[in-house]
């Protein structure tokens, strides 16, 4: 970092300059997330990878194959992820004020991206460091080859920053780059031969084993030197605008999750549609039913990476959901998965219903009732749940031989639920200011934890409403309980809808 | 008509809007002028039932201002802000579903929805999603989804906002056409040239705190 560039970051600083008691809280923030989340997490972490049942997968003869389909699916994310929020980023003002100056990128942008950079080559190479280390200690391998296998982590990290950022400097590249690349990966994991000779095979060729792979490891280290060489050009195409719209994007999202209003937050990072501006979404008909029917599926179809995402998420939902009415399966919790991943699946769905909810809220702008207005923009994400959600859980239960109007009963049901929670999710509103007082108990403030709470309500209904819909079959009250409460909720927020 | 009978908004010891009385017969122009923060947008909404009034009334009809009350839902068009907009739709998208929910003959829609985009000259951004429109042309898409629909009365909040003197001659336009058809029309604006366009009564808001 330049002089200059020491003296605009030390000014940005000094607006909020923080006491010694700030900077304690910080540490003592950190030490308690540390505390009750990060060690617990571990700990799990290395008792599962350490477990009779974590060493079998560790040393499958898979395992290497998926760890290449990592690799590659982690660049390839990376890559996509530049394209959204890259690694080079610093608040609006301070991001205009150093990419409008005749300072070079890499003076005005390393801070944030050796920040970012050092997150990402932690987390990675923690990874592959604890693979190496459950491996060595179970006597499954030796030190040198776990070693080695953690420098492949480093190695893996830092190409993966530098994927973040070309994502940021070249974002229709990287959009292109990012599927072609995963999908050569995909081919390849199949073919052996090819292994020393691509780069996701180098780390497969690495991984821990009787004999430590050294050799694939000089490859990998001549890539990440060309990666990390490559990091003063990319940083100089970082473009003004693109600097700007990232970090002013990031900061609404920022601001919106710190107000708890996580779809808000989600929605800023939406796909805007760009194809489909000449098919005719509305239809000269009199019949609303087809009206908006037609209306929703083609506003859908104008962001068709999502509407697909969407739907492959429900048909992966609905197969779920036959699994986990398995007897030998842990029914609630994938009964709880399935409904999450539904939630979500919906959420391309469901465009309409937000814009209903909102104009619910303000002043008549269609000919037709607010509940009407509604009720017309669920008809689409109906039809899909019921076809596609039924569909894929009626198929998933005749492949593995489960009843399959157990099945069918238990999609309909949750798939009923879950749109309840997603419309009751849009008339939310912002969060309560009740909410904002804290809430003084013995064991601390649980101020936080019901603003979360309210943040994730429809999550988390759906969730329990998953749970329950696996126990139908033997008892239909802990879904009528679910329901009751999703259709309380709706009733309620509509009551207050202004 | 409406009727305005010393109507005040407060909160708290905040007075948003100072007291106000008028009235209005159909088919007039009522323009309303005042100085920031002298409750023009506030009478507004009094107006459209958003906004309850501390005391007095408003009544349009000889009746209660409620937002959703059907028939003021029927009779009374308003743009107090931005609309909602969906970002699935285009702008002629928009215009036409608005206008299918209003009539229940679709060549009707469809033919009032044609008129409004030409009207307002929107025919050349038909095709565009309202995330590629300028403030300019996102303000003009706004008076366009509130006009695709029949009313006897329209409400308008500062229609010339984000507005070039061109396109402030296009609203004039509009509205001085809807004035002629018999609409009664209540506009709050800062724009003098919009004013002595189209009024045949001003009201001058005071000071309100």
């Amino acid at each position: 970092m330049t002089a200059r560039t020491s003296a605009v970051v030390r000014i940005w600083r000094s607006r909020q300059p923080r006491t010694r008691a700030d900077h304690a809280y910080v540490v003592y923030l950190l030490a308690m997330v540390a505390l009750v989340l990060v060690v617990p997490v571990i700990r799990a972490i290395a008792m599962t990878l350490t477990s009779p049942y974590g060493i079998t997968v560790l040393t499958s003869p898979s395992a290497p194959d998926a760890t290449m389909l990592a690799v590659a699916g982690l660049w390839a994310g990376m890559l996509l992820m530049g394209r959204v929020r890259g690694p080079a980023l610093r608040p609006p003002f301070l991001a205009h004020a150093l990419a409008a100056s005749d300072m070079s990128r890499m003076d005005s942008f390393r801070g944030p991206l050796l920040r970012g950079g050092l997150i990402v080559v932690s987390l990675v190479t923690a990874v592959a460091a604890a693979i190496g280390a459950s491996l060595a200690v179970s006597g499954q391998t030796t030190l040198g080859s776990a070693t080695l296998f953690a420098v492949a982590g480093v190695c893996v990290g830092v190409v993966a920053v530098v994927a973040w950022l070309a994502g940021q400097a070249l974002p229709r590249t990287a959009a292109v780059l990012a599927p072609v690349l995963f999908t050569i990966a995909a081919l390849t994991t199949q073919v052996s031969a090819l292994h020393p000779y691509t780069p996701w095979g180098w780390v497969s060729l690495a991984y821990p084993s009787a004999a430590p792979g050294f050799a694939s490891l000089l490859p990998l280290v001549a890539l990440t030197l060309a990666a990390i060489a490559a990091v003063p050009t990319l940083m100089d195409l970082l473009s003004h605008s693109g600097l700007i719209a990232q970090s002013t994007r990031w900061e609404a999202a920022s601001s919106r999750v710190a107000g708890m209003e996580l779809s808000d937050a989600v929605s800023i990072y939406g796909a805007v549609p760009r194809v489909g501006r000449q098919w005719a979404a509305i239809s000269s008909t009199t019949h609303r039913t087809w009206v908006f029917l037609r209306r929703d599926a083609v506003g859908a179809a104008r962001t068709p990476i999502r509407l697909a995402v969407g739907v492959l998420a429900m048909m992966a939902a609905g197969g779920l959901l036959a699994l986990s009415l398995n007897p030998e399966m842990p029914n609630g919790v994938l009964g709880a998965a399935a409904s999450v991943i539904l939630f979500a699946a919906l959420g391309p769905l469901t465009d309409g219903i937000r814009h209903a909810a909102s104009v619910a809220g303000d002043l008549p702008l269609y000919g037709i009732g607010d509940g009407s207005l509604i009720a017309h923009h669920s008809l689409f994400p109906l039809t899909l749940t019921v076809v596609v959600l039924v569909a894929s859980s009626l198929i998933v239960a005749l492949l593995i031989g489960h009843s399959a109007l157990a099945a069918g009963v238990a999609a309909l049901v949750l798939g009923l639920m879950t749109l309840a929670a997603r419309v009751s999710g849009a008339m939310k509103g912002p969060l309560p200011p009740a909410l904002l007082a804290p809430v003084p108990t013995p064991v601390g403030d649980l101020g936080a934890a019901a603003r979360l709470a309210w943040a994730l309500d429809g999550l988390l209904l759906t969730a329990a409403a998953g749970a329950s819909v696996t126990l139908i079959a033997a008892s239909p009250f802990p879904a009528l309980i679910v329901g009751v409460t999703i259709g309380g909720l709706v009733l309620w927020r509509w009551r207050h809808r202004r | 008509m409406i009727e305005l009978k010393d109507v005040t908004v407060s909160v708290g010891h905040a007075v948003l809007l100072a007291p106000v009385s008028a009235s209005i017969s159909p088919g007039d122009a009522l323009v309303i002028r005042g100085r920031n923060g002298t409750g023009k947008s506030t009478l507004l909404k009094v107006l459209t039932g958003i906004t309850s009034p501390t005391s007095g009334s408003a009544l349009i009809g000889g009746d209660l201002v409620t937002s959703r009350d059907r028939r003021m839902s029927r009779e009374v068009a308003a743009m107090i802000g931005l609309p909602p907009m969906a970002p699935d739709l285009t702008i002629a998208d928009h215009v036409l579903l608005v206008a299918t929910t209003w009539f229940d003959d679709p060549k009707a829609a469809d033919g009032l929805a044609h008129d409004i985009v030409d009207e307002l000259e929107l025919a050349h951004l038909a095709a565009r999603f309202p995330h590629e429109l300028s403030s300019g042309q996102t303000q003009l898409f706004a008076l366009a989804l509130v006009l695709a629909r029949p009313f006897d009365m329209l409400i308008l909040d500062e229609p010339e906002q984000r507005l070039d003197p061109e396109h402030v001659d296009t609203v004039i336009r509009v509205l001085s056409t809807r004035r002629d058809r018999g609409v009664t029309l209540v506009i709050a604006t800062h724009s003098e040239r919009l004013a002595d366009a189209i009024a045949d009564h001003t009201l001058w808001l005071g000071e309100a705190a």
